[in-house]
């Protein structure tokens, strides 16, 4: 410490002493203070490195008329908003305005459209490749989507997907080659096929925990590739099944075949998506959101069928996996049997894996990502599988959810950051952290910590024995600079905790109470010390705040 | 055909199907990682096994040799393929969350890019490894024993004996099984997860290598030929139950059975069928296999 912070001591004269009304000390040992700025221009300083802090959490705002802060378009004829808008007003200049929450519906409908529009803007040399593997982005992103549902929504880890879409298939090819069932009946007769298999393969998933049943599905998976390759009834020589009725008018021109392939695939993946928002979003996904994994039997204890809902889902993803199979064979004429390989399933969990599990727009994302390797970048050949496998592992490893969880986890890693961060800048004692300090609305109180620190802290240097003995002589009147400082900064404390005197009698014995600061809460006794004469109290009284502003 | 020829081939093939079920078995109960990648391993191995007896063994060494040089090469493969598994999945992964999800998405990942570059490597036409056991035959009460049979069982069933053997005796096995026991415990007593895991997937690796090396003798290797091992020594291991190295055992023999009977009876093309029917039906009445216990089941 520097000399001007150091006190010295020196020998204090009452001024009051000349005119003889002095009541007390004439005179007393104390100490010369040091400027009470010193402590403010050492702390301006700053030493530490200093970060910019705070949310970086931006919505778009727009104003509003005040009259009209709480409009809402709805869905005509629900009671649902188009979008979920908060009105409120500015606080720096009391302007309406309006804010949305929830940008994902204007995404979706922005992604949705880019994808209707796709053909338009596909080069002319790549239109009829780029929509053949538009279609078939459409009817896996279909299929995805269904199984983000059965894996995400409903938790069952099954692998089976890919063996109900091709059972569904393969059947309803071959009653439309066998029995020439029309095109538009092929599809509520996948659908029919699919349930049946959801319920088939539903009943060990009652039993069955979530590894356990992905296992067995994987088996299961086997099971029908076996089953379809080996049967004679299913063409086990050509490959696949093909010869089925088909929307697509072969006398078309190619060109036309391939937009209504695409616009079909297209509209079944919107079928889709509106699949997984009305389960998702409404009650059954309610209900299980409730019971995670590990947690069901609170939900159970709750009141909530966990079991019923997740078969529930699962029953109804599998209809509309079914239903996905008949589209399949009426679009494509019947099936090959490699929608039922290890590879397939291997791809479409790479689909779902990098886009993020549980998550439409993950299913979507993978899918396209994937479908665009595999089906357009043909010329990279066996690379293309690992690039996919490459994808498919670096997301499982470094990505808790996915591409669409990066957000959380790159908001749960800056946190944790943060917090180290934090701890390591943080000498300063009273004053709040930058962090905290941007979640408090009155600033106000930020200033007082840190005026107040700064104060406790320059106070700290002025208790001195000279002082304390000085007050001990004489607790009121006129005191030195040094101890008339204290003084004050003990005078003006918070209600609350503030000591106080309790006399016993009229003229003591005395003990020391702390008020509750809350008005009508009784004060509570600090010890059972007591103080025969007044003096002795208020110098106990002063010790004790001493002691607690030395603490602090 | 004859009912014990069958059941001789049905037992013969659960033995090796019954390397990996206790395998996957022993990985899921230590370590709480699902590994699929063992189809990788195998078709690894079985590629390494090929390599050595083309390049190394039929040129430089003896013919008496080549059985323990191609075996050991497999089971040496095999325990390297494991060790990777070990090191690229399961040490990033075994401390995030959904650790069991994504470390079984992990291990499938790998087994896709394993496969294609098995693929790109050697083609897709498939090899064939030398015998290992001979040619020679044993006749039984009727039954036709060929050399192949009973060195598979033999070698399967002295594999599993080392590996039991060994993780009751020695100190490595008895931090294995405290890591099957209570993984969290173990490592509070002082038992490294990362270094108990590569033990486990050498070990693992080493009985998937073998297997291969056993099973490539009579069918073939191909970047894919690992798919059908996994998916049977899996479906077994569920049967059995997870964790549990006689359950596994059990399981393999009383699917062999099942095989044997659906050949005799049924026809050849629905074996699966019976197979899946029977573990369906064991895992609805046990769900967590024949000699799997609810509550001591892992929980991770």
């Amino acid at each position: 410490m520097s000399d001007a912070t150091t006190p010295k001591t020196y020998r204090w004269k009452n001024p009051l002493s000349a005119w003889e009304t002095t009541t007390g000390n004439d005179e007393a040992d104390s100490i010369t203070v040091a400027d009470p700025a010193m402590p403010w221009q050492a702390s301006k300083g700053f030493k530490v490195e200093t970060h910019p802090v705070g949310r970086l959490k931006y919505f778009v705002v727009w104003p509003a008329h005040g009259a009209r802060t709480w409009d809402r378009a709805r869905w005509w004829p629900t009671r649902r908003n188009f979008l979920n808008i908060k009105g409120l007003y500015n606080r720096k200049t009391a302007v309406a305005e309006k804010k949305i929450l929830d940008r994902k519906p204007i995404y979706w409908l922005l992604c949705l459209i880019a994808l209707a529009l796709g053909p338009i803007l596909f080069p002319e040399n790549q239109t009829n490749a780029l929509l053949t593997a538009g279609a078939t982005f459409g009817i896996f992103a279909a299929i995805n989507v269904c199984w983000t549902l059965i894996i995400g929504t409903a938790s069952i880890f099954s692998l089976a997907t890919y063996a109900v879409v091709g059972t569904a298939a393969f059947v309803t090819s071959f009653l439309s080659i066998q029995y020439g069932v029309p095109w538009y009946f092929l599809m509520p007769a996948g659908a029919l096929i699919g349930l049946a298999f959801g319920v088939l393969i539903a009943i060990p998933a009652l039993r069955l925990d979530g590894f356990y049943y992905a296992l067995l599905t994987l088996g299961l998976n086997e099971l029908f590739r076996v089953f379809f390759t080996t049967s004679k009834q299913f063409g086990s020589a050509s490959g696949g099944l093909y010869g089925a009725d088909s929307f697509i008018n072969p006398d078309w021109e190619p060109l036309t075949q391939s937009y209504v392939a695409y616009y079909a695939a297209f509209g079944l993946l919107v079928a889709s998506l509106f699949l997984f928002r009305f389960i998702n979003g409404k009650r059954l996904g309610r209900v299980l959101r409730m019971a995670p994994e590990k947690r069901e039997a609170f939900a159970a204890a709750c009141g909530v069928d966990y079991k019923r809902a997740r078969i529930t889902i699962f029953l109804a993803t599998s209809t509309a996996l079914g239903f996905i199979g008949g589209f399949y064979a009426a679009q494509y004429r019947g099936v090959a049997y490699s929608i039922f390989d290890f590879q397939t399933v291997l791809l479409g969990l790479a689909m779902v894996t990098i886009g993020g599990i549980g998550r439409a727009e993950g299913a979507v994302l993978g899918t396209l990502v994937v479908i665009f390797l595999r089906d357009v970048l043909i010329e990279f050949g066996p690379i293309r599988y690992l690039i996919i496998g490459a994808a498919m592992l670096a997301v499982v490893l470094f990505l808790n959810n996915g591409y669409f969880g990066i957000r959380k986890q790159f908001n749960a890693w800056r946190a944790k950051k943060r917090g180290e961060w934090r701890s390591t800048r943080a000498e300063k004692g009273g004053e709040l952290l930058p962090e905290e300090a941007t979640e408090i609305d009155d600033k106000d109180h930020l200033y007082f910590r840190r005026y107040d620190k700064m104060q406790r802290d320059y106070l700290k240097t002025l208790i001195k024995p000279e002082i304390i003995e000085e007050h001990r002589r004489q607790p009121l009147g006129q005191h030195s600079e040094a101890l008339e400082r204290v003084l004050l900064y003990f005078r003006r404390a918070k209600m609350e905790d503030k000591y106080a005197l309790r006399s016993a009698g009229p003229h003591g014995p005395y003990k020391i109470i702390a008020f509750s600061g809350t008005r009508g809460v009784s004060p509570r006794l600090v010890d059972d010390r007591e103080f025969v004469t007044l003096d002795e109290a208020y110098h106990g009284v002063f010790m004790r705040r001493v002691h607690d502003l030395l603490e602090s | 055909m004859d009912i014990a020829f069958i059941f001789v081939n049905a037992i013969t093939v659960a033995a090796i199907y019954g390397l990996i079920a206790v395998a996957v078995s022993i990985t899921w109960s230590s370590l709480g990682l699902i590994n699929l990648a063992y189809g990788f391993i195998y078709s690894f191995a079985g590629y390494s096994a090929w390599l050595v007896a083309t390049y190394v063994a039929r040129q430089y060494l003896d013919p008496a040799l080549h059985p323990f040089v191609i075996a050991a090469t497999g089971i040496l493969a095999g325990a390297l393929g494991g060790i990777l598994v070990c090191l690229v999945v399961f040490i990033p992964l075994h401390d995030k969350p959904a650790f069991t999800s994504r470390g079984m998405i992990a291990t499938l990942a790998i087994s896709l890019i394993g496969s294609q570059l098995l693929l790109m490597a050697f083609g897709p036409t498939a090899k064939s490894l030398p015998e290992l056991f001979g040619r020679w035959r044993v006749k039984f009460m009727d039954i036709t024993l060929t050399a192949d049979k009973i060195g598979i069982v033999v070698c399967s069933a002295l594999m599993l004996a080392v590996v039991v053997m060994w993780m009751r005796s020695s100190r490595r096995g008895l931090e294995i099984r405290a890591m099957m026991m209570n993984p969290h415990a173990a490592s509070i007593v002082g038992i490294g997860i990362r270094r108990t895991g590569i033990y486990v997937m050498a070990l693992t690796g080493a009985m998937a290598g073998l297997a291969a090396v056993l099973l490539s003798q009579t069918y073939f290797i191909s970047p894919f030929s690992g798919l059908t091992p996994l998916i049977k020594g899996v479906s077994i291991a569920l049967c059995g139950g997870l964790g549990s190295i006689q359950g596994a055992v059990i399981a393999a023999i009383l699917l062999g059975l099942v095989e044997a009977l659906t050949n005799k009876f049924m026809g050849g093309q629905y074996v699966l069928m019976t197979q899946f029917l029977f573990i369906i039906l064991v895992l609805i009445v046990r769900p967590r296999g024949i000699s799997g216990l609810l509550d001591k089941a892992r929980e991770q």
